[in-house]
């Protein structure tokens, strides 16, 4: 691969000597947007569980399994991987930003568990998530790519995990928020989607610099693997959708989302759309609910909100002080 | 007893088209419409998001709202409201089955309530707005004990909540239906909730209670905690007196652990009674900012705090006297001074004291423990966990006490950070028994709307009677778990009346927010606010021959507290908001009648002890159609997140194209012109007001304490959230999306 260059060798890292202002944009953007699980009052969704029929529990739990080994392959694959072929020791920075914040993501979906379920339900979707062909096809197909030597086609895959993949997850929680259920827990995906938005943005970013000089055989040539990786995934991923969401009758809708979201995904890499605006119009709760704006006027009695960040901390001066 | 889906004459439907919908089950229409194709009609969920959505050539879904709330009423309300053939029938059935309490109807003839029902019936009451409507029937009106069915309309809950008010007085019973179908007044939360139920929590809103430094006041907190938060109350607590972490045990060193632990326990407690059901269990505590522990109290709330001492679900609040600020202007450091020490040099509680008035005397004591922090810091440390969490409130000490016509001391605030009263000490016996009682705070609330009270046009009477509405709560509460606070309520008869839709009725004036006839708008309009509620208390006072307990060492009392009103004219200085007055017809109170109002107070009293707080209103300003208190809008389409609500979406009350550009909201107004207006309000107004500040997420912490020390140096009582908006970052955004982009 002769048009990336990797960092062969380690220098300090100048933060005031920019290559690309991206870079200082999305670290500032992803630090400030730190979060821990533990701020979320979780427990408070306990009385919502419990309205939750058996079957809609245990799909909740399957979708956050699924959720969970995205996020583990992302942290420890795929952002290790995005770094060994970055452009800017930033960019390395970044992903060191993203790889720690996977695990967070991961580990936040324990956290949902520990508080809401029981150990044996919990121990049962993980054991589903292991042996549903479709759900270990989906980690196949992408650290297939993540292994190959092909930068190019890692950041394909990335884009498509963080703005594709985790989205027929998160309809669900964005669903139950929206009908009133498990808000807590809906709150913390939001961190989530805060989160994967710039994610997604930030590698089909890079993605692009690195296809624009590319020749334009090659640049075909990944636009070609790209879709086609992208039809298989979302071959698999509608297979996926119809063992989750048959059972509560959500799957068409949820099919919606994933043709919305697959257009989003080819955005970020800067190719055109593939689905039809006819079968994208997802229904408006999951819609308008989709903004990964942290601006919910939440209610302090009842949860903590999305929106708040780790602030600018400057001293005050003598001015400020004038009365 | 026949239930029906259809819907009589008497449970109005709030559509005419009902009949058509019956034909659909109501848990089926949300799935189904949710995945049918073109020929569907939407779920109110649906609708309802849409205002957040474009439309096709781009603009607002407005109509999309009102037509999630008639959905919401065909879909489901009206199916599963339970029909009743007449209103005799309903009320046999309803007393009888033990939802309704016998012995408050029974102070009226069924002809009289029939003749009240009908009142509030021919006002043909419909909800504007979806979130109205869906908070009502979600959190409001009776249901079945099972929770499956609808036993009351809102004309029915707004027909009982007069009827347990006005306690057999016919007049006054026809009077509060007329100012609460009207939307003038509206009742806070508990009040309107649990009027004239049998099963029900209290009609009073919030309580304030010391905490003294021994064993046994702490466990009576805890218990006062559980007692009032199954009651349904908001309980905050003040800390400032309690001895510091390494502070002495019986003079044994080292030994206390401060007020963490105690935190902990009452955040405990709050969660324990919140699973009791009724509403959520919700507490806060408040703290001087010269208590030795005051990092550690707002360490709590980092983002990478220690599980054993992160508190999640209290809300924290800061008082801030006068003399923090003159240090942090010299950039010195302040001191901390340990209440262990301090209550054995003063003989009285470290929340008794001023601390701006003994600063310099205790940093000299070498008998109270000290040590320093810089207080610049400090004002820094508040902010960065205001980014962080929203948290703390703050309460300007000094500032709150000057503007207390009251004798004695407050030196905290509530969980919405307006009430603002004096309180006193309990004192218990080894086995937890009371050897004095002393008086803790409750409050119960109402808020009007400007809007409505302006076009209405008679603010003398639409405040008499909500006074008359706020004071029956006061006297019909009877708090016998917690006897300081039974006590409180029994000598002062405090009553929190507030005011909402400010934002709303500016806005629909064509007057900016904070504008120059916005100030002068909000200042004559407290202003009239304030004669009249004074005139309804003093004249409760003459006719129950009785004053509240205290009143003769009050500013009323000297007749001090009128001077301001009586030395100078109040008078609009701006054309417009001199012609908002004169086309409403509401006169605006003359020096003179400010006289006579003085002498009738001085010679007959005030019957109630604190007569005005302006709560942030959230849940009654959606049902009331209103913005939020006198704040600006959080945004034209308000996406509102609750746990019993789920996402909704909001738009601001009277929104349309010609008055969209008034409808700025308060990210884009910025902090000074908030302050502005409520240091405008401030001065007609006894207790506090909740006022929110917010700011984008690229703020800094100077920009927030700048906001602080502007809000102190106007005068400004208390602050309550700090709010952060962060937009997502360019190219992240949802195409079509309105709260992206607005």
């Amino acid at each position: 691969m002769t048009m990336m260059q990797r960092l062969s060798r380690v220098d300090a890292i100048n933060w005031n000597r920019l290559q690309d202002d991206k870079d200082l944009e999305v670290w500032n953007r992803l630090t400030s947007n730190f979060w821990l699980p533990e701020k979320v009052p979780l427990s408070n969704d306990i009385q919502s569980w419990n309205t939750l029929t058996q079957q809609e529990k245990q799909l909740t739990i399957r979708v956050f399994t699924g959720l969970t080994l995205l996020d583990t392959i992302q942290s420890s694959v795929g952002a290790p991987v995005l770094m060994d072929d970055a452009r800017t020791p930033h960019e390395e920075a970044v992903y060191t930003n993203i790889a720690f914040m996977e695990s967070v993501h991961a580990r936040s979906y324990s956290s949902i568990f520990s508080t809401l379920c029981n150990t044996r339900d919990v121990d049962d979707a993980f054991r589903w998530s292991e042996e549903n062909p479709t759900l270990q096809m989906k980690s196949e197909l992408i650290l297939k790519r993540y292994r190959a030597d092909d930068p190019l086609m890692r950041k394909v895959a990335s884009v498509f995990l963080e703005s594709f993949l985790f989205y027929s997850g998160f309809y669900l929680p964005m669903y139950w928020s929206s009908h009133a259920k498990l808000t807590n827990t809906a709150d913390l995906i939001r961190l989530i989607i805060r989160d994967e938005a710039v994610h997604g943005y930030y590698v089909g970013y890079k993605f692009q610099q690195a296809l624009a000089e590319a020749t334009p055989e090659r640049q075909q040539e990944v636009k070609d693997y790209a879709y086609e990786l992208l039809l298989e995934l979302y071959d698999n991923e509608v297979r996926y959708t119809e063992s989750l969401y048959d059972e509560v009758g959500l799957t068409e809708d949820v099919k919606k989302f994933l043709h919305y979201n697959a257009n989003k995904a080819l955005m970020n890499l800067g190719f055109e759309p593939l689905f039809p605006s006819s079968v994208t119009d997802v229904d408006p709760t999951i819609m308008a609910a989709l903004s990964p704006s942290a601006d919910e006027n939440h209610d302090f009695f009842s949860g903590s909100g999305s929106s708040y960040v780790i602030g600018k901390a400057v001293a005050t001066e003598d001015d400020d002080w004038a009365f | 007893m026949e239930t029906s889906s259809s819907v009589s004459s008497n449970v109005a439907a709030n559509d005419d088209a009902t009949k058509n919908a019956a034909t659909t089950k109501p848990a089926e229409t949300k799935r189904s419409a949710a995945v049918a194709s073109e020929a569907r009609t939407l779920d109110y969920h649906a609708l309802n998001a849409m205002l957040n959505l474009y439309g096709a050539n781009g603009e607002l879904q407005l109509d999309k709202d009102r037509e999630a709330a008639r959905q919401y009423f065909l879909q489901h309300v009206n199916q599963n409201t339970v029909f009743f053939h007449s209103l005799e029938e309903k009320l046999d059935y309803l007393v009888e089955e033990q939802y309704y309490e016998p012995g408050m109807l029974a102070q009226y003839s069924f002809s009289f309530i029939k003749a009240l029902f009908e009142q509030a019936y021919a006002y043909k009451f419909r909800f504007p707005s979806f979130l109205g409507a869906f908070k009502y029937y979600t959190s409001y009106t009776l249901k079945t004990f099972d929770g499956k069915r609808y036993l009351e309309r809102y004309e029915d809950r707004v027909c009982m909540v007069a009827l347990t008010l006005a306690r057999g007085d016919e007049a006054l019973a026809k009077s509060l239906v007329d100012e609460i179908i009207s939307g003038r007044f509206q009742p806070a939360t508990p009040t309107f909730l649990n009027c004239g139920k049998q099963q029900r929590g209290e009609l009073v809103s919030c309580f304030l209670l010391r905490i003294e430094d021994n064993m046994e006041s702490i466990g009576r907190s805890i218990n006062s905690a559980l007692q009032l938060s199954k009651r349904g109350g908001g309980v905050a607590f003040l800390l400032t007196n309690i001895r510091e972490s390494g502070a002495p045990i019986k003079r044994i060193e080292n030994q206390s652990s401060g007020i963490i632990p105690i935190m902990k326990l009452l955040e405990d407690a709050f969660s324990y009674a919140n699973q009791l059901g009724a509403r959520q269990g919700a507490g806060a505590v408040y703290l001087n900012a010269h208590h030795p522990d005051i990092l550690r109290f707002l360490d709590t709330k980092r983002e990478n705090a220690d599980e054993k001492i992160r508190i999640k679900t209290l809300s924290l609040g800061v008082t801030i006297p006068d003399i923090t600020f003159e240090l942090a202007k010299r950039n010195d450091d302040m001191y901390l001074f340990s209440p262990y020490d301090v209550e054995r040099v003063y003989g009285v509680p470290f929340g008794d004291i001023s601390v701006t008035e003994k600063y310099h005397e205790m940093v000299a004591d070498a008998r109270i423990r000290k040590h320093k922090i810089n207080a610049r810091a400090f004002f820094q440390t508040l902010a960065e966990l205001q980014f962080e969490s929203g948290y703390p409130y703050i309460m300007f000490e000094d500032t709150v006490n000057r503007a207390n016509p009251i004798a004695g001391r407050i030196n905290m605030s509530n969980l919405c950070s307006e009430i603002l009263q004096v309180n006193t000490p309990t004192e218990y016996d080894d086995d937890l028994g009371y050897r004095q009682i002393g008086q803790d705070i409750s409050c119960n609330l109402g808020s009007m709307n400007i809007a409505k009270v302006m076009d209405a046009g008679d603010i003398g009477t639409s405040v008499e009677i909500a006074i008359r509405g706020l004071t029956a709560v006061s006297e019909m509460s009877n708090l016998r778990s917690v006897p300081s606070i039974a006590e409180g309520n029994a000598k002062s008869r405090a009553i929190g009346l507030g005011q909402m839709n400010l934002h709303g009725f500016l806005a629909r004036e064509h007057i900016y927010y904070g504008s120059d006839e916005g100030l002068d708008f909000t200042n004559l309009y407290f202003y009239c606010v304030a004669f009249h509620a004074i005139r309804a208390s003093n004249q409760l006072s003459i006719e129950h021959g009785e004053a509240f307990a205290g009143f003769e060492d009050s500013t009323y009392a000297s007749g001090a507290f009128f001077d301001k009103y009586t030395d100078q004219a109040w008078l609009p200085r701006t054309e417009k908001v001199r012609h908002l007055f004169e086309r409403s017809g509401i006169a605006l109170p003359t020096q003179e009648e400010w006289q006579a109002l003085k002498v009738s107070v001085m010679a007959h009293g005030l019957y109630n002890r604190n007569l005005q707080a302006v709560p942030p209103t959230g849940s009654i300003s959606y049902i009331n159609h209103s913005t939020s208190s006198i704040h600006p809008v959080a945004a034209k389409i308000e996406i509102r997140k609750e746990g019993k609500l789920g996402r909704v979406y909001y738009p601001a009350p009277f929104l349309n194209e010609a008055n969209f550009d008034y409808f700025q909201d308060a990210y884009e107004i910025g902090p000074e012109k908030i302050i502005d207006t409520y240091a405008e309000a401030s001065k007609h107004v006894d207790q506090g007001l909740s006022l929110t500040l917010f700011f984008p997420d690229t703020a800094s912490t100077r920009d927030i304490n700048k906001a602080q020390i502007y809000a102190w140096r106007m005068g400004i009582k208390t602050l309550y959230y700090i709010r952060l908006r962060q937009s997502a970052l360019e190219g992240t955004e949802v195409e079509g999306c309105v709260s992206c982009s607005l």
